[in-house]
C-alpha cells in the first residue's frame, strides 16, 4: 500500500468534512491565540515597573488558568461532538475492511493536521493581535504605559504544552469511542445521537451549592483584606457553579417543565421546551463559557474603568494637600521644616494656602464593642475580623486645621469613623474610658490613613498630654512594632504644575541639607503622574483582555447558532407540514434563539450584581472608596456590552433565519 | 351526494426565478373525491403527482383553477388561516415519516393537537383508541430513533388521524418500508377507510395502489385514466393497474 495512504485519507477527510471542520479549526485557533496573548501579558516584563505589579500578575495568572480551563472543556467538548457525527464514516471504513488500528491511525493524522494548523495559525494570530492591540490602545491613551510588545517564548512554550495535551487527549478519547463500538453501532450512532438527556439532580444541587457559597462569600465579606483572600475562591466556586447549572441544571429544569403537562402542552412551550432540552445538551458548555467570559469582561472593564475615572478623586484623598510631609514629632525638626518651606516659598515668590499642621499617633487594635483591645494575641488570632486603626490627635490641632471651635472636658472626645460606624457612647482604649461627646463628619485629611485598607476611628482628645500618654502606652504594648508620634504638615500652593514640581525638588533637597531625619515628603502633582501610569496600565489590560474575550464569545455564539440552523431547518419544515403557521415558527425560533443568546448575558449580570460587594471591597484596597462611581461605571459597561451583544445577536439571528426559513 | 373534494381545471406552471423558462407541471386537472373514498394517484416521476398532492395539501398554490373541500375553496384561504385549516381538516402521511426526533412518539402524535390548543385530557383520551388500533400503545414513550420504520410510519398515521381530519393525504407512504411493513400499513389504510375515512394516496407502487378503491393515472400533467376497483380482488386490481401502466409506458391511446 502507498506509504502516504493514511495521511492522504486523513487530509481528504478533513476537506470533505470542511463544513464542520472549519468552524472547529477556527475555535481552536482563536482559543490558542487567546491563551497565548494572556500568557504573554502575564509574563510581560513591563508589568514589573508598574506599582501593584504583584497583584496584577496574580490576576493575570489566574486569567491564564481560567482561559486554559475553558480551552480544555470547550475544545474537548466540541471535538467529541464532531466525532459523534463522524462515527458513521468510521463504521463504514471498518466494514470496508479497515482494521480499528488503521482507523486510529487516520484519526491520529487528522488530529495532527488539525493541531498543526491551529497551533501555527493560533500563534500567528495571537502574536499579531498582541501587537495590534498594543498599538491601538497605546494610541487611545496617549500616556506613558510601561507595557511593551514582545514575542514571549515562555507563553509559546506553555501554550504548546497545554494544547499538545488537549489534542493528545482528544485523540485518545476519539480512539476510545471507536474501539469500544462495533461497526454496526458506529454506522447507526448518528441516530442515537439525539437521545434525550437525563435529569441530573446531584450535579444540579452541587451547582446551586457552589454558586450560593460563592455569592455568600461576596455578600458577607466586609473587609478588604479578607476580600482579597477569599475573592479567588469565590470566583472559582462561581465558575464551577455556572458550569454545573448550565450543563445539568438547565436540563433538569426543562425536564421538570416537561413533566408539568398543563405547562408543556401549550403550542409555544411544547416546541420551545423540547427544543431547548436538546439545545442545552449540545450547548451548555459553550454557553457557560460565554457566561463566564462575559462576567470577566464586565468585571475587568468596570473596575479598571472606574479606577481610571476615579483617579482624580483618589489622589485628592491620598494627598489632601499639594505638598505633604510626615515627620517624627519633635518640636525642633518640625520647626525647621516649617521654616525651610516658608523660606523656599519666599524665594520663589509663592503663597501657601490651606495649611494642615497637626501631630498624631496611629496604631492598630481589635474592636470589641466599645473597647479597642491591644493585646497582641487577640490581634493575631483575629487577623481578619474587627481589626481597626485608631488615630489620635488633640483638640487644638483639630480646631485649627478644621476651623472649628469645639471644647472638650478631660474625658471627652470627638470621634470620626473611617468606613465604619461607631455605635456606642463610650470609647475605651488602654486605661482610658472616654465619653464620645460628638461624632464629627469631617476629619483632617491624611494620606497614609486613606491608603490604609482597614477601617478605623479618628479621635480628638482634649490636649497634647493625652496624645503623648497614648503614644507611650502603645509603645509599651507593641514594642518594636509600635508607631511613632508624627507631625503632619501639608499645604497647597497656588502655582503651575512645573512650578510645583520645581518647588518639590528644591524642598526635598533643602530638607536634606537641613539635616533632619525621619520624615517623608510627598507631592500630589508628581504622584498623580505615577497614578496615571498605574491605572492607565490597569485600564489597558482591562481593555486588552475584554477585546480578546468578546471576540472569543462572538465566535463561539456565531458558530453554535449556524451549525444548529442546519439541524433546525429540517425540524421546522416538518412542523410546518403538520400545520404550524409561520408566526408560531418565528415566535418559537425567536424564543429559543433569544434564550440561548441572552441566558449567558443575564447570568453574567446576575453574577456581577452578586460580585458587587466583594469587588467594591477590593477597590477600596486600591483606594477607590467611591462606590457610586463604581456603580455608574458598571452600569455603563453593562450597557455598552449589551449593545455589542445585541449587535452580534442581530447578525447571527439573521443568518440563522435565512438557513431555517422554508423556501 | 356532494363530493368531499372537487378539483376544477387546476393548472400549475413553475417558472425559473428570472421568469425565463416555464415548466407546466399540471396542465388541466379536474377530479372529484366522494366522502369515504380511497383514491390512489399514480404516475411516473415527473408526471405532476407530487405537485398535485402539494396543492391539495395547501402547501402550494395552483396557477389557476379551484379546489373545493366541502364546498370551500382552499385556494383563497389566506396565509394566516392556512396552517389552522391544514391542521383541522387534513391529515398527512409522508414517505420519510417526518417525525421530530426531539419528541417521544406520543408527543409527535400530539403535535397537531397541541398546535390547535387542545386540552391535555382530551388529547390523552383521543390517543388511546388510535394507538390501540395501530398497535403502538406500548411504544408511545419511545423516541423515533428507538423504533423501526414500520412503527414510525404507524406513529405518523396516528398523528394524521388524531385530529379527525376530513381527508388524509399520503405521499408514497410505503416508499421507505420493507414488504412486511408495507403490507401491514396497506391493511391498516383499508381498515381506516372502512371506518369511513377518506384517503388520497400518491404512489408509484402498484401493490399500494391495488388496495385503493379507485386509481387515477396522471401523465404529462393531466388525468390520463382511472380504474375503479369495484368488486375486484386486490390481485385482479393489481393486474389491471399493471396493464394500464404498461399501456401508459408504451404511449397507448387514450381510453376514457
Amino acid at each position: 500500500m502507498n506509504k502516504l495512504f493514511y495521511q492522504k485519507l486523513a487530509f481528504t477527510n478533513i476537506k470533505k468534512n470542511s463544513k464542520t471542520y472549519i468552524p472547529f479549526l477556527l475555535t481552536c485557533i482563536i482559543t490558542i491565540a487567546l491563551f497565548y496573548d494572556i500568557c504573554s501579558l502575564a509574563g510581560n516584563s513591563g508589568l514589573d515597573s508598574m506599582p501593584g505589579a504583584g497583584e496584577m500578575r496574580m490576576m493575570l495568572i489566574l486569567g491564564t488558568y481560567v482561559v486554559g480551563f475553558f480551552a480544555i472543556i470547550f475544545l474537548f467538548y466540541t471535538n467529541s461532538f464532531l466525532m459523534k457525527r463522524r462515527k458513521k464514516e468510521f463504521g463504514l471504513f471498518n466494514i470496508l475492511g479497515m482494521e480499528k488500528r488503521h482507523v486510529s491511525l487516520i484519526i491520529a493524522f487528522e488530529t495532527l493536521i488539525t493541531a498543526l494548523i491551529s497551533v501555527s495559525l493560533g500563534f500567528l494570530i495571537g502574536i499579531s493581535l498582541d501587537k495590534l492591540l498594543f498599538m491601538a490602545i497605546s494610541k487611545m491613551f496617549d500616556t506613558n504605559i510601561t507595557l511593551g510588545f514582545y514575542i514571549s517564548s515562555s507563553a509559546i512554550k506553555s501554550s504548546l504544552i497545554l494544547f499538545g495535551l488537549i489534542f493528545l487527549f482528544m485523540y485518545l478519547n476519539s480512539i476510545r469511542q471507536i474501539k469500544l463500538a462495533n461497526p454496526i453501532e458506529l454506522l447507526h450512532s448518528t441516530e442515537y445521537g439525539e437521545k434525550e438527556p437525563k435529569s441530573k439532580w446531584i450535579m444540579t444541587i452541587l451547582g446551586i451549592v457552589c454558586l450560593s457559597i460563592g455569592y455568600y462569600i461576596s455578600l458577607t465579606t466586609k473587609n478588604p483584606i479578607l476580600a482579597m483572600m477569599l475573592f479567588f475562591g469565590a470566583v472559582i466556586l462561581v465558575i464551577i457553579g455556572t458550569y454545573l447549572l448550565f450543563t445539568a441544571g438547565s436540563v433538569t429544569l426543562l425536564k421538570a417543565l416537561k413533566k408539568n403537562k398543563k405547562y408543556f402542552y401549550k403550542p409555544n412551550h411544547f416546541i420551545s421546551v423540547s427544543g431547548m432540552i436538546y439545545r442545552m445538551k449540545q450547548n451548555a458548555a459553550g454557553l457557560a463559557n460565554i457566561c463566564i467570559l462575559s462576567t470577566m469582561v464586565l468585571v475587568m472593564i468596570s473596575t479598571t474603568f472606574s479606577l481610571w475615572i476615579g483617579m482624580e478623586d483618589l489622589t485628592t484623598q491620598r494627598y489632601p494637600r499639594e505638598i505633604v510631609a510626615y515627620i517624627d514629632a519633635n518640636e525642633k525638626d518640625i520647626q525647621t521644616m516649617r521654616d525651610v518651606s516658608k523660606q523656599l516659598l519666599k524665594d520663589k515668590n509663592l503663597e501657601k494656602e490651606n495649611i494642615l499642621d497637626y501631630r498624631y499617633v496611629e496604631f492598630a487594635g481589635y474592636q470589641e464593642e466599645q473597647s479597642i483591645l491591644t493585646d497582641r494575641e487577640n490581634i493575631y488570632a483575629n487577623m481578619t475580623g474587627a481589626i481597626c486603626t485608631v488615630m489620635v490627635t488633640d483638640l487644638d490641632d483639630y480646631n485649627q486645621s478644621m476651623h472649628t471651635n469645639y471644647t472638650l472636658n478631660d474625658n471627652e472626645i470627638l470621634l470620626y469613623g473611617k468606613r465604619k460606624e461607631f455605635g456606642y457612647d463610650e470609647f475605651e482604649v488602654f486605661d482610658y474610658k472616654f465619653k464620645v461627646k460628638e461624632q464629627v463628619d469631617e476629619f483632617m485629611g491624611n494620606g497614609n490613613a486613606a491608603a490604609n485598607v482597614s477601617s478605623g476611628y479618628f479621635i480628638v482628645v482634649k490636649d497634647e498630654t493625652i496624645v503623648n500618654d497614648i503614644y507611650e502606652s502603645q509603645k509599651e504594648v507593641y514594642g518594636e512594632h509600635s508607631s511613632n508620634l508624627y507631625d503632619y504638615y501639608g499645604f497647597d500652593i497656588d502655582a503651575s504644575k512645573s512650578e510645583i514640581e520645581e518647588y518639590y525638588d528644591s524642598y526635598t533637597k533643602a530638607l536634606e541639607d537641613a539635616g533632619i531625619e525621619g520624615y517623608d515628603v510627598e507631592c500630589k502633582t508628581v504622584s498623580y503622574a505615577g497614578f496615571m501610569a498605574l491605572y492607565g496600565g490597569f485600564l489597558f489590560i482591562g481593555i486588552f483582555l475584554s477585546v480578546l474575550f468578546i471576540m472569543a464569545a462572538i465566535l463561539i455564539i456565531y458558530y453554535k447558532q449556524i451549525t444548529e440552523g442546519y439541524e433546525d431547518k429540517e425540524r421546522f419544515e416538518i412542523m410546518q407540514k403538520v400545520g404550524m403557521d409561520h408566526k408560531l415558527v418565528k415566535k418559537s425560533i425567536n424564543s429559543q434563539v433569544l434564550t440561548v443568546f441572552f441566558l449567558p448575558l443575564v447570568t453574567a449580570v446576575i453574577h456581577l450584581a452578586f460580585a458587587f460587594p466583594i469587588i467594591s471591597e477590593l477597590l477600596r484596597m486600591l483606594m477607590l472608596s467611591n462606590t457610586q462611581l463604581y456603580i455608574y461605571c458598571t452600569l455603563g459597561c453593562i450597557g455598552v456590552f449589551t449593545l455589542v451583544y445585541i449587535l452580534i445577536y442581530s447578525v447571527t439571528a439573521k443568518s440563522y433565519y435565512s438557513i431555517v426559513k422554508r423556501n | 351526494m356532494m363530493s368531499l373534494l372537487k378539483v376544477k381545471n387546476v393548472k400549475k406552471i413553475y417558472s425559473t426565478r428570472f421568469g425565463g423558462q416555464k415548466v407546466e407541471a399540471l396542465k388541466n386537472v379536474s377530479l372529484e373525491v366522494e366522502k369515504g373514498e380511497y383514491v390512489a394517484i399514480m404516475g411516473e416521476s415527473g408526471s405532476g403527482k407530487t405537485t398535485l398532492l402539494n396543492i391539495l395539501a395547501a402547501l402550494d398554490k395552483p396557477t389557476s383553477g379551484e379546489i373545493l373541500l366541502n364546498g370551500k375553496n382552499i385556494v383563497n384561504i389566506g396565509d394566516k388561516e392556512i396552517s389552522a385549516f391544514r391542521r383541522d381538516h387534513l391529515g398527512f402521511v409522508f414517505q420519510d415519516f417526518n417525525l421530530l426526533d426531539t419528541f417521544s412518539l406520543k408527543d409527535n402524535i400530539f403535535l397537531p393537537l397541541v398546535l390547535s390548543k387542545t386540552n391535555n385530557k382530551e388529547m390523552e383520551k383521543r390517543i388511546i383508541p388510535i394507538a390501540n388500533d395501530l398497535g403502538i400503545s406500548d411504544l408511545l414513550e419511545k423516541y423515533p430513533y428507538e423504533v423501526s420504520g414500520g412503527q414510525k410510519q404507524r406513529c405518523a398515521v396516528a398523528r394524521a388521524l388524531i385530529t379527525k381530519p376530513e381527508l388524509i393525504l399520503a405521499d408514497e407512504p410505503t416508499g421507505a418500508l420493507d414488504s412486511k411493513s408495507t403490507n401491514d400499513l396497506l391493511t391498516l389504510f383499508n381498515t381506516i377507510n372502512e371506518n369511513g375515512q377518506t384517503i388520497i394516496m400518491v404512489t408509484h407502487s402498484t401493490l399500494a395502489a391495488s388496495h385503493a378503491g379507485r386509481v387515477l393515472f396522471i401523465k404529462d400533467g393531466e388525468v390520463f385514466h382511472q380504474i375503479y376497483k369495484g368488486t375486484k380482488t386486490n390481485e385482479e386490481m393489481y393486474q389491471s393497474i399493471s396493464d394500464t401502466l404498461t399501456l401508459l409506458a408504451t404511449g397507448g391511446v387514450r381510453n376514457e
